[in-house]
C-alpha cells in the first residue's frame, strides 16, 4: 500500500508468553495504529507496542494512545448492570445496586413500554456517540427507529463534526472529511490550518506537518492562541474567536483581486463565483482586520503564500466549526481551494481534523436525527424505501426526522421526551449550558446509560448497562482521512460487560422486535448488514469488506463493490457530488458571534482540549499518567489582562457568563490574545467550563457556539479562598 | 547498521508522549527516565525533551564508586546494577544534565538505558518510536550525516553535540534553529 519516506521496516519486540494484537487507538480521529500486548497465560491486555507498519502513523502515538490500554482492566470498570431504585438520588453516584442482565432488561422494557403507552412512541430518545465502531453506530440508528420506533435519536457529533459535514455537503455535495490521504500532507507546499490546535489534538499529524517546513514549504495557522503549531508557523493569524468567516472572505477577496483565481477551473467545475466575488469585495484587508483583529499585512501575506503555492491544503477543526456560523466558516475557507482550483489532485485539497475516533463513519450511517445508513436522508422517500428493504419494515413504520442533540435536552425539559437511552457519550460534561442540560436529564422519567465507567452522565441514570472498551470487541472505524480501518478484539469482555450492539439486539427482543435483530449474532453479522444498508448511498461501504481492509491497510470510501479498491483522493475527475457535477463557491455574509463582549462581560471565552485528555475526560481522567500531567482545568490569561484584573499566576478566580460560573486557577501566558481567555473542557461537575458556554446553534448544523461567548473574571473574596 | 538516538529540539510540541512511552518499555516499572521542560511557560509554548545523551566518557559512571553503571557494547550507558548501587547519589550530581533519578525507597539510582532490550536488536527505543513530532528519531549514521549537512548553517551556529555539550555523546542533538538555513520553495 502507500509506503512513504517515513515508513521503516521494523520488527516488534516479542516478549515470552505474550502475543500482539494489531489494532488502533481508542481515541481521536487519527486512529494511530498500535499493537496491544496480551499475556497468553491470563489472556489479559498488559501493555502497548508501537505499530510501525501502519502507513499513516508509523508507530507514533500521543500519550493518550500510549496509555489507552490501561482502560480495559481498570478498577473503575462497571462489571454488572446497575439499578437505582431511589430516583431522588439522580445526579449523584449514590444508590446503585448490582443486578442481573435479565432484571435490567426487564425493567427497561417495562419502563420504556409504559412511557410509550402513555405518551406516545416519541416520548423515548436515544443519545449516542461516535467513539465506537461503524457497526455499533449503524445498529444504534436501527435500534432507535425499529426497536424503539422513536424519531428522537441524535449524537455527540453535533458537538463535534456537524458543521464540517454541513459545509462540505454544501460546497462539494458530499461529506468526506479529507479530500486526500494523510500521506500526502508532508508533500504539499503550503498548509493553511484554521482553528486546529493540531499539536495537542492530532499530535501524530505533526511529523508530516513539520516536514512541509523542512522542505521549504509554508505553514499558516489561524488561532486566537499561540498554540505549539502556531509558535513555529511561518505566519500566525491571531484572530478574535468567532470571526473566521470575515478572515476567510478577506482572503478569498485577495486571492481573486491579486489574480490567483483559476478561471478555467472556476468556469468548468464550480458555481457561485460571481456572487461570491461581489460579496467578498467589501472584505478589504483593512475591514477584515477591523473585524478579526489580525494585522492587514498578515492577511495579505497569507493570501499571497496560499495563492502562489503550487500545491496547498486548507485544513480546519473545531475552532472554526464550533460556532453558530460553523457551516459558513467551513464553506468560507473551502472557497479558498475552489477559487484557486487547489483541489481534486494529489497534495492539494481540503480536510477537517476529525475529532472523535469514528467521527467520520459515525455520522454517515444513521445516528443523526435526519440521516439513514449510507448518508441517506430520512426525508427522501426513495432513501427510506431502500433502507426499509434491508431492515424489514415498511416506510410507514419509519419514524420521521427528529431534532439535534441540544434540542433533545430542550424537549426533555418540556417533558416531550421522557425517556433516554444514552450510550458512548457524556453530555453532562460535553453539552453547552450545562445547568440547563443537567437539569433536563434529572427531570427524565427514566434513563438508561450504557458505559464502561460511571460517567458524570451515568449519575443521572436509573439503569446503567456495562459496555465494553474498544479492545474487547471488533469492527470498523473510519479515520480522519475517510479510510475504513479495522479494530480488533484483544481480550474477552471484563466481568459481565457486553458490546453495545449485543445489548441492543437483546433489548430489541424484549421490546418485541426480535425478528429484525435476532439474526445479528456477531459483530461480523452487523458489519455485513451494515455494508448492505450503505450500498448505493453516497457513503457507500459495500465493497469495504474486513478482508479488503486487512489486505489494503484500510479502504477509503466510497468503495462500491468487490473490484473497487476505494477512493484515497476525492474528485480526481473534477466531478463533485452536486447534481450538475460542480462544486459550489459560496457567497457568505458575515455575522459576528452570537454574544459579543460588553460592559458587563468584557472578555471572549473560548474552549478546547489539552493533549492529555480526550473529550469529556471520562476515560482519560482515570489514567494515572494523564491525570498527573493535567489534573484540573485552568484559565489561560494574557499577563496584561491578568494585571488589569489584579490577578496572579496560580490564583483561583471566578469566571462567569450569563449562564453559569466556575472557579479556576489562572495560568498566565503571553500565548493568547489579550481580549480572550481559554479553558479546557475535559472536566466534570463544578469544574466544567460548559456550565458557562452558550447554546447558540448554527442554523444548519445545529452546532453550539462552544468557541466564543462573552465572559467576565472576578477575584475571589480573600477570606473565602482559604 | 549502527543507529543512534537523534534529537531535533525545534520539533518538540510538548506532548510528553516520550515520558508516557518510557514507562512502557519492559523492565521500566512504569517509571519514566526522561524529562520534558517548558522552556519559558509564561511566554510561549516552547518545550524540550531532556534525555540521557549516553556520553562516550560518562561522568555518571566515572563518579560511581561501586562501578554500578555499566556501559553496554552498543555504547548505551546503563541504569545502575541493583546489586552494586550503594545509593550514594554521586551520579546524580556528576551528570552535567541531571539525568539519573533516585528512588528514595529502594535507595537506588535509575536512569535511561536507551531501552537496551530493544536497541541491542536494532529496534528503536520506546520514546523515539512514539514521538509524534519526530523530535526523537532513531537514525543510521548516514541519516545523521545527512541531517548535519542539511542543517549546517555555515555560521558556526549549529549542529550536533560538540562544542555545546560537555563531551562527545552517542546521542546527537540538533539545537533549535534548524529552519534558519532552509531555502523556501517559492
Ligand atoms: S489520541 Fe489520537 S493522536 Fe493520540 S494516539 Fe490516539 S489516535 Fe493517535
Ligand atoms: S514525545 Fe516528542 S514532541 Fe512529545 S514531548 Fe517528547 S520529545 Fe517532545
Ligand atoms: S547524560 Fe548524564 S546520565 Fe547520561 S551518560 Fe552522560 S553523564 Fe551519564
Ligand atoms: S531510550 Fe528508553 S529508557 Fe531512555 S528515555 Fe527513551 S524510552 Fe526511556
Amino acid at each position: 500500500m502507500q509506503r512513504d519516506k517515513f515508513y521503516k521496516e521494523i520488527e516488534n519486540v516479542e516478549h515470552p508468553n505474550e502475543k500482539l494484537i494489531k489494532t488502533h487507538c481508542s481515541y481521536c480521529g487519527m486512529q494511530c495504529g498500535m499493537n496491544l500486548r496480551v499475556n497468553t497465560m491470563t489472556n489479559k491486555i498488559i501493555g502497548v507496542e508501537p505499530r510501525y507498519d501502519w502507513p499513516v502513523t508509523v508507530g507514533k502515538m500521543c500519550p493518550k494512545g500510549v496509555t489507552a490500554y490501561q482502560q480495559t482492566n481498570h478498577d473503575d470498570r462497571i462489571l454488572r448492570p446497575l439499578i437505582r431504585d431511589d430516583a431522588s438520588l439522580k445526579g449523584t453516584k449514590e444508590g446503585f445496586r448490582e443486578a442481573s442482565w435479565e432484571e435490567a432488561y426487564d425493567l427497561i422494557a417495562e419502563k420504556f413500554g409504559e412511557l410509550q403507552q402513555n405518551y406516545g412512541k416519541d416520548s423515548l430518545s436515544v443519545f449516542s456517540g461516535v467513539s465506537m465502531t461503524n457497526e455499533k453506530c449503524y445498529l444504534t440508528g436501527k435500534f432507535a427507529r425499529v426497536a424503539l420506533g422513536t424519531r428522537y435519536i441524535d449524537y455527540n457529533g453535533r458537538f463535534c463534526m456537524s458543521s464540517a459535514a454541513g459545509g462540505f455537503l454544501r460546497s462539494f455535495g458530499v461529506d468526506r472529511g479529507s479530500t486526500l490521504p494523510w500521506t500526502d500532507i508532508h508533500e504539499t507546499d503550503c498548509l493553511f490550518i484554521a482553528g486546529s490546535n493540531t499539536a495537542e489534538c492530532h499530535p501524530t499529524s505533526m511529523f508530516r506537518i513539520w516536514n512541509v517546513q523542512e522542505r521549504g514549504g509554508y505553514i499558516i495557522v489561524v488561532d486566537p492562541r499561540e498554540t505549539p503549531i502556531a509558535r513555529r508557523a511561518d505566519l500566525h493569524l491571531d484572530l478574535k474567536p468567532g470571526t473566521d468567516l470575515a478572515l476567510a472572505n478577506g482572503i478569498v477577496h485577495l486571492l481573486i483581486e491579486k489574480g490567483y483565481a483559476d478561471e478555467e477551473f472556476v468556469n468548468q467545475h464550480t458555481n457561485g463565483f460571481e456572487e461570491t466575488k461581489e460579496l467578498v469585495r467589501q472584505f478589504t484587508p483593512e475591514y477584515t482586520s477591523y473585524l478579526t483583529g489580525v494585522a492587514p499585512e498578515k492577511i495579505e501575506r497569507a493570501a499571497e503564500i496560499y495563492g502562489k503555492a503550487p500545491n496547498a491544503v486548507v485544513m480546519f477543526a473545531r475552532g472554526i466549526e464550533q460556532q453558530h456560523k460553523g457551516v459558513d466558516n467551513v464553506s468560507g475557507y473551502t472557497n479558498m481551494a475552489l477559487v484557486t482550483g487547489k483541489i481534486g489532485r494529489p497534495k492539494s485539497g481540503v480536510a477537517t481534523f476529525t475529532g472523535q475516533g469514528n467521527g467520520q463513519g459515525g455520522r454517515e450511517h444513521g445516528q443523526k436525527s435526519d440521516l439513514l445508513p449510507g448518508y441517506r436522508k430520512i426525508t427522501n422517500p426513495q432513501h427510506v424505501q431502500e433502507v426499509c428493504n434491508v431492515w424489514g419494515i415498511t416506510p410507514e413504520e419509519m419514524p420521521k426526522a427528529g431534532v439535534s442533540a441540544y434540542e433533545m435536552f430542550e424537549l426533555m425539559d418540556q417533558k416531550e421526551i421522557r425517556g433516554l437511552y444514552l450510550l458512548c457519550s457524556n453530555p453532562a460534561v460535553s453539552a453547552p449550558n450545562l445547568n440547563f442540560v443537567r437539569n433536563a436529564m434529572k427531570n427524565l422519567d427514566f434513563m438508561v446509560c450504557a458505559d464502561f465507567y460511571l460517567s458524570e452522565s451515568a449519575e443521572f441514570a436509573d439503569v446503567i448497562l456495562p459496555s465494553v472498551t474498544w479492545s474487547e470487541d471488533e469492527g470498523t472505524v473510519t479515520n480522519i482521512e475517510g479510510r475504513i480501518i479495522k479494530i480488533n478484539k484483544a481480550q474477552e469482555p471484563l466481568g459481565e460487560s457486553k458490546p453495545d450492539w449485543q445489548m441492543q439486539v437483546e433489548l430489541a427482543e424484549r421490546l418485541g422486535k426480535g425478528e429484525n435483530f435476532a439474526h445479528l449474532k456477531t459483530a461480523k453479522d452487523v458489519a455485513d448488514e451494515f455494508r448492505l444498508a450503505s450500498k448505493g448511498g453516497s457513503a457507500d461501504y459495500y465493497g469495504a469488506t474486513w478482508d479488503k481492509i486487512e489486505k489494503q491497510d484500510g479502504v477509503f470510501w466510497p468503495c462500491k463493490n468487490d473490484e473497487d479498491q476505494g477512493t484515497p483522493h476525492m474528485f480526481l475527475d473534477k466531478k463533485f457530488y452536486h447534481a450538475d457535477g460542480k462544486a459550489q463557491i459560496c457567497a457568505l455574509p458575515y455575522r459576528p458571534p452570537a454574544e459579543e463582549p460588553c460592559e458587563e462581560y468584557q472578555l471572549r471565552l473560548t474552549t478546547g482540549r489539552v493533549v492529555y485528555h480526550y473529550l469529556s475526560g471520562n476515560q482519560t481522567r482515570r489514567i494515572k499518567f494523564l491525570k498527573d500531567m493535567c489534573p484540573e482545568p485552568y484559565v489561560e490569561v494574557h499577563p496584561e489582562t491578568a494585571a488589569t484584573y489584579n490577578m496572579e499566576h496560580d490564583e483561583r478566580i471566578r469566571l462567569y457568563t450569563r449562564r453559569g460560573e466556575a472557579i479556576y486557577k489562572v495560568k498566565v501566558t503571553e500565548a493568547i490574545r489579550k481580549d480572550t481567555v481559554f479553558v479546557p473542557y475535559h472536566f466534570g461537575h463544578e469544574e466544567s467550563i460548559n456550565l458557562l458556554t452558550i447554546p447558540a446553534l448554527d442554523p444548519k448544523s445545529r452546532m453550539p457556539e462552544f468557541k466564543a461567548c462573552a465572559a467576565q473574571m472576578q477575584k475571589l473574596d480573600p477570606k473565602k479562598v482559604l | 547498521m549502527k543507529k543512534r538516538l537523534y534529537i531535533e529540539l525545534e520539533n518538540c510540541i510538548g506532548c510528553r508522549s516520550c515520558l508516557a512511552a518510557c514507562t512502557q518499555c519492559g523492565g521500566h516499572e512504569q517509571r519514566n527516565r526522561n524529562y520534558v521542560y517548558d522552556v519559558n511557560p509564561h511566554v510561549n509554548r516552547q518545550t524540550m525533551p531532556l534525555m540521557c545523551l549516553h556520553c562516550e566518557n560518562p561522568a555518571c559512571a566515572r563518579s560511581c564508586p561501586a562501578q554500578a553503571i555499566q556501559i553496554h557494547e552498543t555504547g548505551a550507558v546503563l541504569s545502575a546494577l541493583v546489586e552494586k548501587c550503594i545509593g550514594c547519589q554521586n551520579c546524580t550530581i556528576a551528570c552535567p544534565y541531571g539525568i539519573p533519578k533516585f528512588d528514595e525507597e529502594e535507595n537506588l539510582m535509575y536512569k535511561c538505558d536507551l531501552c537496551i532490550d530493544r536497541t541491542k536488536d536494532g529496534i528503536p527505543p520506546m520514546c523515539a518510536s512514539v514521538c509524534p513530532s519526530n523530535t526523537l528519531q532513531w537514525l543510521t549514521e548516514e541519516e545523521i550525516e545527512q541531517k548535519q549537512q542539511q542543517h549546517d548553517l555555515d555560521n558556526g551556529k549549529w549542529v550536533t553535540s560538540m562544542p555545546y555539550l560537555e563531551g562527545e555523546t552517542n546521542v546527537k542533538v540538533n539545537l533549535p534553529g534548524i529552519l534558519q538555513g532552509t531555502e523556501k520553495l517559492f
